[in-house]
Order: structure tokens, then sequence, then C-alpha cells
């Protein structure tokens, strides 16, 4: 922990600069970490990057191999689709809807499920014990089955889409929080802060949340894989997205058919899915043994 | 062990009770939005009563579609989902639970990091897509194996258990075991491709699990002993490493049959998650409830045998059964 500032005095640094040190020492981490603010960037700034319009169409160029197979063309890199829509723009706005959608959901369902879990760690009683039968019961409901049924509810639409996914995992972020709070609850300091007479409030604030880091990593990494991998699914079933938006999983629904004539189309959108989930595996995982590292 | 078992039916009751509520209420709800049926006497309570009893003597309704009790065409739905997700387990405890073992055994390795590479690999794969490729593939490879539902259309293979792998055995006299073969070549892929999560997920809780048990103190102590390493593994470490694995596995439960629900939509299979996808999409929207009550009840059935078998199996578990608290 002590560094040495080059003027002879011990400066002691702060947890959190610490870890972020050791992160920077892992490169690939590091790279994962530049790869996530490019997607966040091109996803905030779609419209304006792309080449063409996702919805223009083009009847002299269509069904385009990406441009280093014969015959494509580098004016639409990775190839056209049965109405010359370009690949690549099709691509970056089906980012911007399951990666913008996927942040959305982790943040709205960390703040609320990390408030519910808390509350429930913290309270004892008739309070906790209802909450704890109602998450039983909504945790046994497959995820996608419930967003089906909000989805019949609500009709199908992109911001329903959304909104079904956050509350079908909202019981298992909630669940995983509650464990790690309960876990951290047992220890020795945090008993000794209740001695000291600490608020529920400021118990959470500086005993338990300083602590939980690593296992919230590991939650809120699992929270956005199943929250992306659930926006594209239910995409491609036709539940999500509909048709003028260029979701990654209703673009590989739309292009089904022409898997046989064009098998890019199908390929290119599974593969940014694939893409973006490693990257932020990577990213997160580099995190996490950094808080390791930084709390031993 | 006899207070144990009753404290958790208690708690069994208490979810049912919960779940019964919420299968109610989507079902009003649908009966509101959509019109099906005229609207009943208004006092919500008793008709949730006469939805229960219904409920409990086995009465889920007809479908709107072809006029069948929803029970019966759901539960046998139900049963070829769970063959293709025993089938998946099954395929990837055997692949996994050694990769996950050497993985834990050898950490930090480059061994480790392989198996790792593989394991997020598999988690990071989106299912459909794999399951869309998958269904490419025969055609290119040629037509080594099928691609269309449950199994080829020439057997006619009466309904005895619902797992068709069983009730193609029953029919031998007929067909021989070719049914049974078209069956197993029916669900080779999709059980595979179902098996990319489960592996990847099993490989990352024994490797969990085993640097847990190799680092605990007993293993210290049985190295100081002078055990042999391979003696250490065999005999200390995999017995306590193993069984946390399966209540792990069991919370993951509802995910497995989430991705199965979309494989089986994928390959056209005859399953709950194509039932439920095609009763939505023609407006048979009673089926819902009746899909939520056989799934959920099936997880909520199968956590309590999972918890008593676990109590049976590893002494740790047993600790509850004394506590007093």
């Amino acid at each position: 922990m002590l560094i040495n500032n080059g003027f002879n005095e011990d400066k002691i640094q702060s947890p959190l600069r610490y870890i972020w040190s050791i992160f920077k020492s892992k490169s690939i981490a590091v790279v994962a970490m530049w790869v996530i603010l490019f997607l966040i960037f091109v996803s905030l700034f779609a419209a304006w990057l792309v080449p063409h319009s996702p919805l223009l169409q083009d009847p002299e160029k269509m069904l385009l191999p990406p441009y280093w197979v014969d015959g494509g063309s580098i004016d639409h890199v990775l190839g056209t689709d049965d109405l010359g829509r370009d690949t690549l723009s099709r691509l970056f706005h089906g980012v911007q809807y399951t990666l913008g959608g996927a942040l959305l959901i982790t943040l709205f369902v960390s703040i609320i499920g990390m408030t519910i879990g808390a509350g429930a760690a913290l309270t004892k009683g008739i309070k906790a014990s209802i909450l704890h039968h109602l998450l039983d019961a909504l945790l046994a409901i497959p995820s996608l089955l419930s967003a089906l049924i909000l989805i019949t509810f609500f009709g199908p639409s992109y911001v329903n889409c959304l909104l079904a996914i956050a509350l079908s995992l909202l019981p298992q972020f909630i669940r995983a929080s509650y464990i790690a709070i309960e876990q951290e609850l047992n220890k020795q300091y945090i008993i000794a802060l209740q001695l000291d007479g600490a608020a529920k409030t400021r118990l959470f604030r500086y005993g338990i949340l300083p602590n939980i880091l690593e296992p919230t990593i590991t939650i809120l990494n699992r929270l956005f894989t199943m929250a992306i991998i659930e926006i594209a699914t239910l995409g491609f079933l036709g539940f999500g997205a509909q048709l003028p938006q260029t979701e990654l999983g209703s673009l590989i629904a739309n292009n089904m058919e022409l898997i046989y004539l064009s098998p890019w189309l199908v390929a290119f959108p599974g593969l940014t899915i694939f893409v973006i989930i490693i990257i932020v595996n990577v990213f997160a995982e580099g995190l996490r043994h950094a808080v390791i590292e930084g709390e031993e | 062990m006899l207070s144990f078992l009753v404290r958790r039916l208690n708690l069994l009751v208490i979810t049912a009770f919960i779940l019964s509520i919420l299968a109610f209420a989507i079902d009003r709800t649908i009966m509101v939005h959509h019109q099906t049926q005229p609207a009943l006497q208004q006092d919500y309570v008793l008709q949730y009563l006469s939805y229960l009893w219904h409920i409990l003597s086995g009465d889920f309704g007809l479908s709107a579609l072809d006029q069948q009790p929803l029970l019966q065409r759901g539960l046998t739905f139900f049963a070829s989902t769970l063959e293709l997700c025993l089938v998946a387990l099954v395929f990837s405890c055997i692949i996994a639970i050694p990769l996950g073992l050497l993985a834990g055994l050898f950490r930090n390795t480059a061994l480790d990091y392989g198996i790792m590479t593989i394991a997020i690999i598999g988690l990071a794969l989106p299912v459909f897509w794999v399951g869309v490729m998958a269904v490419l593939l025969p055609s290119v490879w040629g037509d080594i194996l099928p691609v269309d539902g449950n199994m080829s259309l020439v057997y006619d293979v009466p309904l005895v258990t619902g797992f068709l792998l069983i009730d193609t055995l029953f029919v031998t006299a007929q067909y021989g075991l070719f049914a049974f073969f078209d069956r197993v070549a029916h669900l080779i892929l999709p059980a595979s491709v179902l098996s990319f999560f489960l592996i990847a997920e099993i490989v990352r809780l024994t490797r969990h699990s085993m640097t847990m048990v190799m680092r605990s103190n007993y293993i210290q102590t049985a190295y100081a002993k002078g055990f042999s390493r391979t003696k250490i593994v065999f005999k200390h470490a995999l017995n306590n490493a193993l069984p946390p694995i399966i209540p792990q596995l069991r919370l993951q439960l509802s995910t497995i049959l989430s991705f199965a629900m979309t494989i089986e939509i994928v390959f056209n299979l005859n399953g709950i998650g194509t039932w439920l996808f095609n009763s939505l999409k023609t407006g048979d929207y009673h089926a819902l409830p009746a899909g939520m009550l056989i799934i959920t009840g099936f997880i909520l059935m199968f956590s309590i045998a999972i918890e008593i078998a676990m109590v049976i199996i590893s002494p740790i578990r047993r600790g509850s059964l004394y506590a007093n608290k």
C-alpha cells in the first residue's frame, strides 16, 4: 500500500486508487476496457458514425459479400442484405439497441435490486420473511417465461421487452446481493461497528459496501450477460424490437431465410453479441482479480 | 429428520400458494384483456378458491385451439423438454467435471487458463444463434444428423411415459431399435447446443469448489502427513468438492430450462417452449398460466428433492438438522 513519491514522504493510497493501479497492470483487461468504451461510444453516436443509413435500400447492390471476399465492395465493408442495406450500419444500430438496452437494464436492476437486497438483509422478522418467500416463488419462474408473460400483457415492443427482462432478472439479483450482504454481516468488524452504535444506513455505506466489491462485480457481470442474451433472444423470437428497429437478435431472425444465399448476414450479428459478451467478461474478470489482489 | 421434512414442506406450501395466486392473476388478466370468457361473479376470493379447486383436481381448462385438456398436453410437452435437459446434463457432466477438476487442481497454469477460456466462450455464445448455425451444419456436411422435430414421422410411437427415449423402447416389436436410434439422432444436435452453456457453468462451479477444498486445512494436514498427491486428490478432495456443486446447479435450473425452451423453438422440437410460443402466437393465452404452473411446480418439487437428497448425501448439510435456533 505504501508508495514513495520521490520526496521521501510515505503516502497511503485510497483503496480504490490502489485497485485501479493493479488493474492498470493487467494489459488484456485494459484493452477490454477501451473496447467497451468504444462500443458504448458507438451505441451512443451510431447515427452519426455509420457510412449509410441503416434503412437505405440500394437495388444495385443486393446481397454483397464482405469486401475481402470476391465480389465485395469497399463501400459496404461487411456487405449488404437482400434489400441492399449496409450490414455494418445495421450492426452499429443493433449494438445501440442491444448493448444500450443491456446497460440500462443493468443500471436499473442493480440500483433497485441492491436497495431491496440490503433492506432484506438488514431487517429481520416478518418483512424479511415475506420478501424471502416472494423471492422463492419468483425465482422458480424461468426468466424467458416471465418475460413472455409480461409481454403478453403489455404487447410486444422494444421498451416492453426491456421492462420485462428487467423485472425477470430482478429476483435473481436481489437474491445474489442478499447472500453477499448476509455473508458480510456475520463478520467481526460489522459487529464492532454495530456495537459502536452505527445506524443501518451507515453500517451499509461504510461497513458493508466497500467489502462486497468482489461479489458485486461477479453479480453485475452475470446480470449484464443475461440481459444481453435475453434481449437478443426475445428479439429473435419476435417479442422484442419490432421491424424497423435493427436489434441484433431480430436481425438474425429476419435474415434466417437468406442463410443459404449469404450466411454472412446471420453470422455477423451473432458474432457481435459473442464479442460484446466476451469483452465484458474479460474486463469484469480483470477487475475482479484486481479487487482480490488489492484486498489481500 | 421429521421436523426438517415438515419445515421444508411448509416452505413448499407457502411458495406454491404464492405461485397459484400469480397464476390466478395471470388467468384473470388474460380474461379481462382478451375477453375470452364472459365475466363471472365479481368476488375475487371466491373465484380464486374455485380456481384453486380446479387446479388441485387437475383441471387446467381446455386449449382454445384443439379443445385438448391443457394439463395433459403441457405435461407431455414438458416431458420432452426434460428429456432434452437430462441428456444435455449427462453429456455436459461427463465433459465438464473432469475439466473443472483439472482447472481447480492446476490453478493459474496454462491448462487452467485454457479451460477457463473454453468456459467463457461457452457462456458468451448466444444459444439461439448457435442453434441456427447448427441447423445450417447438416446441409453443409451432408445429411448426417436430422434437424426436423422430435423424431421422424414414419414411426408411430404410442404415448406411455412422455419420454420418447423410453417410449421408443416399448415398440421394439414393431420397429426394432430403429425408432430408438432415430430419436437419439434427433436429440444429438439440440442436446449438444444446450450443453455449451451447461459445460461452461459446471466447469466454473467445479473449479471454484475444487480450489476451495484444496486450500482448506485438512488438505494441508494430509500433505503434512506425507500422503501422495494422487491419494489426497482421490481420497480426500473429491468427496468434499463434488457435493456442493449440486445445490449450485439447482439454482441454475430455471436458466437451463429457459435456454432449453429457446433451443426447442429454434430446432422446432415439440417441447413446452414451442408449445407456449405457438399458443401465444395463435392467441391461445390460457396455455400461459398452465405452462407456468407446470414448470414452476416441477422446479419446486425438484428443489425440495435435491435438498433432501443433499441432507442424506452430505454430512455438512446435516448440521441444519440438529441446529436449535
